[in-house]
């Protein structure tokens, strides 16, 4: 209310006529050289009311502030020796800090080198979280954007699949209001022709509305006709300057043959997408229109086979589930009430795509944890050796004190203390971050940069963080040295400065954060060489895997005949064993499904894997067969279509007895279950072995996709350079592609070992400053004992009974440190696990490595200050009274 | 005479010699009557003080008047310099503007 009234009163006075803005003529004032001031705010302020007479009120204000600002050039500007008393004895305060840097230099170095290497971590982090975090911020109407998917409800629960039809798009924009635009992508691959060569790329088959719905902005083109025909492709600025050397490729007619259509269209480039953010989900490089391609007519109305996804925007997020609750009478309409019972339509909020397909954000926050962790750790250092600093200082602060300083101005001499050196410690950091960043993205293969923000977020970022530390590591040390009464502190009454207490708390708090880093770090360390170890139940040792199919020849039928040829020729080969067809490959394991059920199984069928092999296949992965036979040789007849071999998953999930039962039935086709094959894994081990059918094709059916074989690892460079010359006389549109099954699964954890890779350096980050605080901590501890510990040992103490007395203190902090991280470590670490289908458990051998491993550095940090006190001689620290 | 002068620089020097004595926002006024195109205090207030550098202008403080708030303002004359600066580009520039041929504008 107070406000509120003098604000009035001020109109009140003013209220006749129009005035300069206040606040501009209050920042001239406040910076202008006062030599100036009079000729430069004189002639503004008269220029204000000529302009005000002139060109009105809102004009001549803005012109006077904008000129206010424009006259506050340096040569106008008051030094910074002529400000007020105020910054006067800002100077002096900084001047002391810096004085009290210099003079204690060992612990300057330890709070400023803790510091810094704390916030390079953070700042590392910092960046690498928030590109996960903000993922496909990028799109503006991110909240209204949901993926249209589908569940099947089986009696093992409900399965979703993000595949949709292509008549869903038109289905959903007529039938509800709500949706306001929808959009189909399907993405596949492409081979462009150039100058005869067949360059892969890929595409993205689309809508013009999914411009409505994502935001992709345009570098050249219509905005209102983005796709001129449908003969148009629109390309990012990448592939423009691929193919075209130049950025505007407007008109330009590109080539482009089409697997999936078996055909080679002309297309003319109508549009061009400007560079989009790393952290996005789709980044086309090529789009056509679903609508022209040949077969359009075919699958447009075509409710029975999905292959494509479908995104809608709906006026607001809320509409989802009133949307959700009309699903199942569409569903009905389509299929029938029998349908509706085991299939539903659902909407996936786009934010949830990143954890749905990418990976988990949570991983992010965790990290993000991380940071902060090791940013309080180095915090705590500073506090906890300003305080004990104080026994060294009293003497100043006592002085201060009776020559009339104020707590508050020594609080404030306090603060600007921790200022600078959070200020110092921040530049550090930052310096090191950009030193550190190249290497940090070639070793765990991100992308991280400071360029995602501009300088001003950067620059405002740091001032907050330096205020945020500032106050988080200066505050408890002003309070209590402030606090001090001056006669104590002059004779020099206190003991080691600060609550003993807090201080032991702060050092626990410390300890246990790096504990818990710790533990976890190896407990993840543990989980991924399980995984990289553990027998997947195939031969991956020597196994090697190549692409071959016959889509990438220009002719088709040629090109099964050409790669049988190559098949033959491989299987001549000395070096090479085993060698088999197949349409997938462990750890590229096939996507396919259909619907399944075992004869007399009344329940819905089951939505199963499936994929096709040849009759060497499982010799070649040294697959063991646990029931029934293998399928025939290839030579023994042709393709053995009424033959299927299940893996051990699938005959569970039908409850299938192979004594007993030997037919399966999809529709109405019964197929003769010949063998039932022991689980091998060929995904992840996060996620369990999933229940396939595996079907027989001869070597010359062109379902195949890869050649397998078993390679003898000597001279293998030759022997791969023999194969590709081999491969390169069969005329393929693709180059020579292989897979060494050892690396695959490795690759298979990629995002593990990263994740790992983070998680170790930064809790090694974080015990390495933890340590730091406490190696400064032990100097100031023993250099306030040294009387006590003289008096000891002339008193005939021993040098381990000493020892004794100054570890007794640290190990008590480190085991309570230990109690407290470990319910953490299994709390938070038994959620992370449960990600993983095939895990570890948690053993206590771990909790007792990491207790040991903290106990040996602490003895390190605090054992040679402390045996060398023990051992110094009583008469050098006794003699000075 | 060797003096570069850039065309603002020129420009508030020939309205200090039309002035006699002046101040900045009598320049500011004269500038956009004449010129019909408006400027502002500060780029003046630059000017004037490279002027002054360059001793083709001195000044001096003026009286306080009321509507400047009290504030006193600094009035500014061109020096016998600054006269012969400014007639000598004006002169060079005549000089130089004979050697433009006359254009034929017959194609219209």
């Amino acid at each position: 209310m107070e406000g509120d009234s003098s604000h009035e009163l001020f109109i009140l006075v003013n209220s006749n006529k129009h005035h300069p803005p206040l606040w501009a003529d209050k920042l001239l004032n406040y910076f202008c050289r006062q030599d100036f001031a009079d000729e430069i705010l004189g002639d503004l302020h008269e220029a204000f009311y000529w302009r005000l007479k002139e060109k009105g009120p809102g004009k001549a204000k803005t012109k006077f502030a904008w000129e206010v600002i424009k006259s506050l050039r340096p040569k106008n500007l008051k030094s910074f020796y002529h400000f007020s008393l105020n910054t006067m004895i800002l100077r002096n305060y900084i001047k002391i800090a810096f004085r009290t840097l210099l003079k204690r230099k060992s612990t300057s170095f330890i709070n400023i080198f803790g510091l810094s290497v704390g916030v390079s971590a953070f700042v590392l982090i910092f960046l690498y979280a928030y590109q996960i975090i903000s993922f496909d911020d990028h799109h503006e109407k991110k909240d209204r954007i949901f993926l249209a998917y589908k569940e099947r409800i089986t009696p093992d629960g409900v399965q979703p699949a993000f595949d949709t039809w292509a008549p869903m798009k038109d289905r959903f924009l007529s039938d509800y209001t709500q949706v306001k635009a929808a959009a189909r992508i399907y993405e596949t691959d492409s081979r462009i022709v150039k100058n005869n060569q067949y360059l892969e790329e890929d595409i993205m088959y689309t809508d013009e509305s999914l411009f409505d719905i994502f935001t992709y902005p345009l570098l050249y083109g219509n905005e209102k006709n983005i796709f001129a025909d449908k003969q148009s492709v629109v390309i990012s600025v990448e592939v423009a300057i691929k193919y075209f050397q130049k950025e505007n490729a407007i008109g330009e007619v590109m080539e482009i043959f089409l697997p999936d259509e078996d055909t080679t269209l002309l297309y003319q480039v109508s549009a061009i997408l400007d560079r989009l953010p790393a952290n996005i989900s789709y980044r086309p490089n090529m789009m056509v229109q679903l609508e022209s391609i040949p077969e359009y007519p075919e699958i447009a109305n075509n409710w029975g086979s999905s292959f494509l996804e479908t995104f809608v925007l709906l006026d607001q997020k809320e509409s989802a589930a009133e949307l959700e609750a009309a699903f199942p009478d569409l569903v009905e309409t389509l299929w029938g009430a029998e349908v509706r019972e085991n299939t539903n339509f659902k909407l996936l909020p786009y934010d949830q795509s990143y954890d749905q397909f990418i990976g988990r954000k949570a991983d992010a926050y965790t990290l993000l944890l991380i940071g902060f962790g090791i940013l309080l750790i180095a915090a705590i250092n500073f506090m906890n050796l300003s305080t004990a600093q104080a026994s060294q200082r009293m003497k100043e602060i006592g002085l201060r004190k009776v020559l009339g300083a104020f707590r508050g101005q020594l609080r404030t001499q306090f603060v600007t203390e921790a200022f600078v050196t959070s200020l110092l410690a921040i530049l550090i950091g930052i310096g090191l971050v950009f030193f550190i960043t190249p290497y940090f993205n070639d070793f765990y293969d991100v992308s991280i940069s400071f360029a995602i923000f501009s300088p001003l977020q950067v620059v405002s970022f740091c001032a907050g963080l330096a205020i945020a530390l500032g106050i988080l590591s200066g505050s408890y040390p002003a309070i209590y040295l402030s606090s001090l009464r001056s006669i104590d502190a002059l004779q020099q009454k206190i003991g080691l400065g600060g609550s003993v207490n807090f201080r032991n708390i702060l050092v626990v708090l410390q300890f246990s954060i790096a504990l818990f880093l710790i533990t976890s770090a190896i407990l993840i360390r543990n989980q991924i060489s399980f995984m990289t170890q553990k027998d997947m139940g195939f031969n991956s040792q020597s196994t090697l895997a190549i692409r071959a199919s016959a889509s990438d020849f220009a002719d088709r039928d040629q090109g099964v005949v050409r790669l049988n040829t190559y098949k033959e020729q491989l299987r001549n080969k000395s070096y090479l064993n085993e060698v088999a067809l197949s349409r997938a490959i462990p750890t590229r394991w096939t996507r396919s499904f259909t619907f399944v059920r075992p004869d007399g199984w009344n329940g819905d069928p089951l939505r199963m894997r499936y994929t096709y092999v040849d009759a060497h296949f499982f010799n070649t992965y040294d697959i063991n067969l646990k029931f029934g036979d293998h399928f025939l040789a290839d030579s023994e007849g042709g393709d053995q279509r009424e033959s299927v071999i299940l893996n051990e998953a699938a005959m569970k999930a039908f409850e299938f007895d192979p004594s007993k039962q030997n037919i399966i039935k999809i529709g109405d086709r019964r197929i003769n279950v010949v063998g039932i094959v022991e689980d091998f894994n060929f995904e992840s081990l996060q996620i369990e072995v999933a229940p396939t059918l595996i079907f027989h094709r001869t070597a010359a059916n062109p379902v195949h996709t890869y050649i397998s074989a078993q390679i003898s690892m000597s001279d293998l460079p030759i022997r791969l350079e023999e194969m590709e010359d081999m491969w390169n006389e069969l005329g393929s549109t693709n180059d020579f592609t292989y897979y060494f099954m050892s690396d695959q699964v490795q690759r298979l954890y990629e995002a593990e070992k990263r994740y790992l890779g983070m998680v170790t350096m930064f809790s090694v980050l974080a015990i390495i400053v933890a340590c730091l605080g406490l190696y400064g901590l032990t100097l100031f501890i023993i250099e306030k004992r040294r009387k006590e510990i003289s008096i000891r040992k002339v008193l005939g103490a021993e040098i381990r009974g000493i020892l004794q007395l100054i570890f007794r203190d640290f190990t008590k902090w480190v085991l309570v440190s230990f109690v407290i991280s470990v319910p953490f470590v299994i709390f938070f670490m038994t959620d992370w696990l449960e990600g993983y289908h095939y895990r570890v458990s948690i053993s206590w051998i771990t909790f007792a490595i990491t207790l040991a491993m903290v106990f040996a550095l602490v003895i390190v940090t605090v054992g040679y200050q402390s045996l060398r006190a023990a051992s110094a001689n009583p008469v050098n620290h006794l003699k000075d009274e | 005479m060797n003096l570069q002068l850039g065309v603002l620089e020129e420009m508030i020097l020939i309205i200090l010699l039309m002035k006699d004595e002046t101040y900045g926002v009598d320049i500011a006024k004269e500038y956009e009557s004449q010129l019909n195109q408006s400027i502002s205090l500060p780029a003046i207030h630059v000017v004037l003080k490279r002027l002054e550098k360059k001793d083709l202008v001195t000044s001096k403080m003026g009286e306080p008047t009321a509507e400047r708030g009290g504030r006193r303002k600094r009035i500014y004359q061109a020096t016998n310099k600054g006269y012969q600066a400014a007639r000598y580009l004006q002169q060079k520039r005549s000089e130089m503007w004979k050697g433009i041929p006359a254009m034929n504008f017959s194609f219209l």
